[in-house]
């Protein structure tokens, strides 16, 4: 049925007022009333609704600088000239364009030095820039790739315009007559010429319903203090107006469905600080203090230095092997370069302080929480992004039981068939790489495990094998949600969001 | 990872076995196959602990063994050899440890030297940390005359660097030769840099930067003279790394008399290192249940040198191996040779309750209460920059924290509050209907601790403080806060003033609600009203 509202629109556009403006004038409405109901009407097949959005771009602050300078990444590859060092790569704005320049496969890292590639031809991000400088411009003019890029970096803004054209269908206009026949659009009377839409609550009490009209009885008709009404009816098969419920991000309800597994299998979930010192987040996973993971190429470091615990058995690991009949790794472990503090890189930070503040076996803990990692946004990288680990630690597990956690974690989460190859993680011995198969694309490696280091858990007092394994949440919301682009996690669509529903499958 | 280059008639030659079968049993010795298998080759990357698979040679080496084709430690002859080097006391405060070999009788197609020189560059990733710790020169041996001198050398002194045409001093080289530049950085502040010259003072090398144009190894190079320097004993793994390669290509390995001040040894030092393991500590670790003698043959497999005695196993560990640190990196190795895939799974037998984290309890009900309001859930980044989280959104830069490296001009600081981002997401959905209403709990991180926040925030015409009002009591209703709380006017910039709220429990200011300030909204871009509430509820 039609609301009162959505008619008077219909009978607007039935007498030649064909936009969204010029019908709320006429009505005294605002615009954005009009066009919901022009959109209700369409739905119902009453009215055509001819949307053109034009987007008009043009240059943000950032964007205007580097239309006049050029992109970062430009200049670095002008100051690296047939090639330079990254630790010579000093003044910050340079460090920005070191991830465009090797995501634009304009160079790339050999063995620490920058080294250009190719002819790095002018791509069009810089072209659409030298274009904006002029003034903005229709996005339909511009590279849509090219514009996108620039769109991601937030160098460039851009301003909707909108035009909307309505035109009334012939079902439209035979609407508009079968209810001028019945109605007289009176705003404010729910009773109009004995027909009635609402029913008011004192026909509910105390109206006598249903008159014989002829032979049958019409139960629809009232009456009421010697007037009679008809409850009139409606085209019950004619679609209303769309609305979506309230809902959990669809993220959110893998993420809750992964935490429904571990809490299922017997496992006590843990979190921790944002912030790490690099004591928590390396150095108490045996990763040595020179190890390239370390480097400010992959790790948000923060200019600031946390408190650390008694470190002498860490030490004592790293550089001499402790008493586990170890080698360590020699050299002078520094408990400076341990305090530097750093967005965690992995919640395997947040694990091993659990295990050093609960030793006794048996624990079996998870977490699932977001890590940082310093890599250029595209539609598979982000520089933050979840990560669920889980371990266990108990007297006599082995090697052998971390193959059966995983093959049970993976079967709950869908994937029946699992299997297993040699990996490498540095803070694991045995390491495995699990691979699950995934119709139409085969195996699929899906996270890491392994079994901790006795280099890791000895300076903690963990006596018992500690099983361990960490996969990417956001690689399974690729699978399980069919995402081509990862940034859809975090910078929503509403209509992705309005649309996806509750049932989804995981 | 480094990337191996294997073409499939050099491993056939090499290995002995079929390109099948080594295909399909490479991955269960340890590497990462690229999905993009050429016609005549492939390209793997083999694990960072794993320099002696750095190379075609070292990967046959070890092929052979995995598939049961040569089996134990594979024994290198080293012949006593004539040429000597000194090592001078000038070197030692710069870069005090070398290794050195010649290796002759060599035949270097196209493929050996391109193996060689990835073999090189991935020693000093892998094991070199860039040239710091390990740097490798390799020499045309016939150019030169024995003995050679290792010495910390004026930086004025001048020779001609590899790809010049004239002399040039090694000051001059951190500037002009592009391996200069490239690792200068790591003899910054030294008084003297390292240099090999010969009995006639003609310079091999000038570790860790550049070797001589004199000693350039070409196709008809057969004798090569390796030098490797550094700050670290791994020198001597990365040296043995490089021979042994290179007598798997037929070279014959020579020894060198290294003289110094504080005793002469002979180089290389091919001689394994012994260790004894447990099988019951194999067996309980792995869960598998070997014998002493049936752990030794899995030794063997991975070319260890192993014999069982009684229930423990004797083992060589060969001198190219630079991951053998604990018992369990050789046990770990008799798994692989076993088969990951022979291993049968099985759950650990302890019997546990799971439990739910409180914060996360807590977040659950926050989720029921905004999805009933008709609210739907994002979940933006936590990263953001100054300019939106504060300018924007007129308060001050406070509390915030920076990292000091950003990749990118959006991602600088962490989020101190969830509603810039939830008006970000308006921002970018403006041609989509209204009303929006958008929730998000998720963490912030104020003055470097991580606390946790509810925003919420509904754009339309309509929107109004009643409207973000009712919201906000059903809240604070629902989460039993109601009691607690206490509202008062805000003066946050974010808010119209007179149309916003603060939320104090116990005196400290927990959130607020209101109307957006039209100031944010044009800052957004956003051209409709905007209500929105943002609370603290708990923290870590």
């Amino acid at each position: 049925m039609l609301s009162e509202s959505d008619a008077k629109v219909l009978k607007a556009i039935s007498e030649g007022h064909l936009d969204p403006q010029t019908i709320a004038e006429k009505l005294g409405k605002n615009v954005e009333t009009v066009r919901a109901s022009a959109d209700a009407l369409a739905e119902q097949g009453l009215a055509k609704v001819d949307k053109s959005v034009d987007e008009i771009f043009s240059l943000a602050e950032e964007g205007q600088k580097y239309a006049r300078e050029g992109l970062p990444e430009r200049n670095l590859l002008r100051a690296i000239g047939s090639g330079k060092p990254i630790a010579e790569l000093k003044d910050p704005s340079l460090k920005i364009g070191l991830g465009w320049l090797r995501k634009k496969g304009w160079a790339a890292i050999q063995a620490g030095e920058l080294k250009p590639i190719g002819s790095a031809a002018k791509g069009k991000d810089e072209e659409i820039l030298e274009t904006l400088l002029a003034g903005p411009r229709s996005g339909s003019t511009l590279d849509s790739k090219g514009l996108a890029a620039l769109k991601g970096r937030g160098l460039v803004t851009s301003t909707k315009s909108k035009e909307w054209r309505y035109e009334i269908t012939d079902e439209g206009i035979s609407r508009i007559k079968g209810i001028e026949r019945t109605s007289t659009f009176k705003v404010s009377a729910i009773i109009v010429n004995g027909t009635l839409n609402q029913i008011p609550s004192d026909l509910i009490k105390n109206g006598e319903w249903g008159v014989k009209l002829g032979e049958e009885l019409a139960d629809n008709y009232v009456r009421q203090d010697g007037k009679l009404y008809h409850a009139r009816p409606y085209d019950v098969t004619l679609a209303a107006d769309r609305i979506y419920p309230g809902k959990k991000h669809p993220y959110q309800r893998l993420i809750d469905f992964m935490r429904e597994i571990m809490l299922e299998m017997g496992f006590t979930e843990i979190k921790g600080q944002i912030i790490q010192s690099s004591f928590w987040n390396f150095d108490a996973l045996f990763q040595p203090q020179d190890h390239p993971a370390r480097e400010m190429q992959d790790t948000f470091y923060l200019d600031t230095r946390a408190e650390i615990p008694d470190f002498t058995k860490v030490k004592e690991m790293h550089e001499c092997g402790g008493a586990v009949g170890s080698t360590g790794w020699g050299g002078c472990w520094s408990p400076e370069v341990a305090r530097q503090e750093v967005l965690r890189t992995h919640t395997t930070a947040v694990t091993i302080k659990y295990l050093a503040d609960h030793p006794q076996p048996p624990v079996k803990a998870f977490g699932i929480d977001r890590v940082y990692r310093r890599e250029a946004i595209d539609a598979t990288h982000t520089p933050e992004f979840e990560q669920l680990e889980g371990v266990v630690m108990d007297e006599g597990v082995s090697f052998r039981h971390l193959l059966g956690v995983l093959k049970e974690f993976y079967a709950k989460m869908g994937f029946e068939e699992v299997r297993f190859r040699p990996g490498y993680f540095p803070y694991t011995e045995p390491s495995v790489e699990p691979e699950v198969f995934i119709d139409g694309l085969g195996w699929v490696e899906l996270g890491g495990a392994g079994v901790f280091r006795r280099e890791v858990t000895a300076p903690f007092c963990i006596e018992h094998p500690v099983l361990a394994w960490g996969l990417g949440v956001s690689r399974v919301a690729m699978l399980k949600l069919g995402l081509k682009d990862l940034r859809l996690l975090y910078q929503s669509d509403m209509e992705w969001l309005r649309q996806t529903p509750v049932s989804i499958k995981m | 990872m480094p990337v191996v280059r294997l073409y499939y008639e050099d491993m056939e030659r090499l290995i002995g076995a079929s390109r099948d079968t080594i295909m399909s049993r490479l991955a269960m010795m340890g590497a990462d196959i690229g999905k993009r298998a050429e016609a005549d080759h492939v390209d793997v990357e083999f694990f960072p602990d794993r320099p002696d698979l750095y190379s075609p040679e070292g990967v046959a080496r070890a092929m052979q063994g995995f598939l049961g084709l040569k089996t134990g430690l594979v024994h290198y002859q080293v012949e006593k050899g004539p040429v000597e080097l000194l090592v001078e006391e000038s070197v030692k405060s710069v870069r005090p440890i070398i290794g050195c070999a010649v290796v002759r009788d060599l035949e270097f197609s196209d493929e050996a030297i391109e193996s060689l020189m990835g073999l090189q560059e991935d020693l000093h990733w892998g094991l070199g940390r860039n040239r710091r710790k390990v740097a490798i020169g390799v020499h045309d041996i016939s150019r030169v005359t024995s003995p050679f001198r290792y010495l910390g050398a004026d930086p004025d002194r001048k020779f001609v660097p590899l790809d010049f045409w004239e002399e040039v001093s090694m000051r001059e080289m951190l500037h002009k030769h592009p391996k200069g530049r490239d690792y200068g950085h790591i003899l910054e502040g030294c008084e003297r840099y390292p240099l090999i010259v010969d009995d006639n003072d003609n310079v091999l090398s000038f570790p860790p930067i550049i070797n001589g144009e004199l000693t350039r190894v070409t196709e008809d190079s057969h004798d090569l003279f390796i030098d490797v320097t550094g700050t670290d004993p791994v020198v001597y793994k990365a040296l043995n790394i490089v021979v042994t390669s290179l007598a798997e290509r037929g070279g014959k390995i020579e020894s060198v008399l290294v003289k110094r001040s504080e005793g002469d040894f002979v180089s290389p030092n091919l001689e394994p290192s012994l260790w004894t393991v447990s099988a019951r500590e194999a067996n309980l670790l792995i869960g598998f249940d070997l014998t002493a003698q049936e752990l030794a043959s899995c030794l063997e497999m991975m070319r260890f040198g192993a014999r069982a005695e009684g229930s423990a196993v004797e083992v060589q560990v060969p001198a190219y191996r630079a991951d053998i640190m604990h018992s369990w990196d050789i046990f770990e190795d008799a798994a692989k040779a076993y088969g990951y895939d022979r291993l049968v799974a099985e759950l650990p037998k302890a019997v546990t309750v799971g439990k739910a984290h409180p914060a996360e309890l807590r977040k659950a009900e926050i989720r029921e209460i905004m999805a009933g309001l008709g609210y739907l859930e994002t979940m933006p980044f936590t990263l953001t920059n100054e300019k939106i989280h504060f300018d924007w959104m007129r308060r001050p830069r406070e509390g915030a924290v920076r990292v000091m490296h950003p990749i990118s001009e959006l991602h600088t600081i962490l989020r101190t509050s969830l509603l810039s981002s939830l008006l970000e997401i308006f921002a970018i959905n403006q041609h989509h209907p209204l009303p929006q209403k958008i929730f998000a709990v998720g963490d912030v991180v104020v003055e470097k601790r991580t606390q946790m926040h509810l925003a919420a925030a509904s754009v339309h015409s309509q929107a109004s403080f009643s409207e973000i009002r009712s919201v906000a009591d059903a809240v604070l209703r629902e989460l039993g806060l109601e009691e607690d709380v206490k509202i008062v006017p805000s003066q946050d910039g974010a808010l119209l003033p007179g149309r916003g709220a603060d939320l104090l429990i116990d005196g400290q200011k927990k959130g607020l609600f209101g109307e957006l300030h039209p100031l944010v909204l044009q800052s957004f871009g956003l051209e409709q009203p905007v209500v929105a509430l943002e609370l603290r509820w708990g923290e870590l």
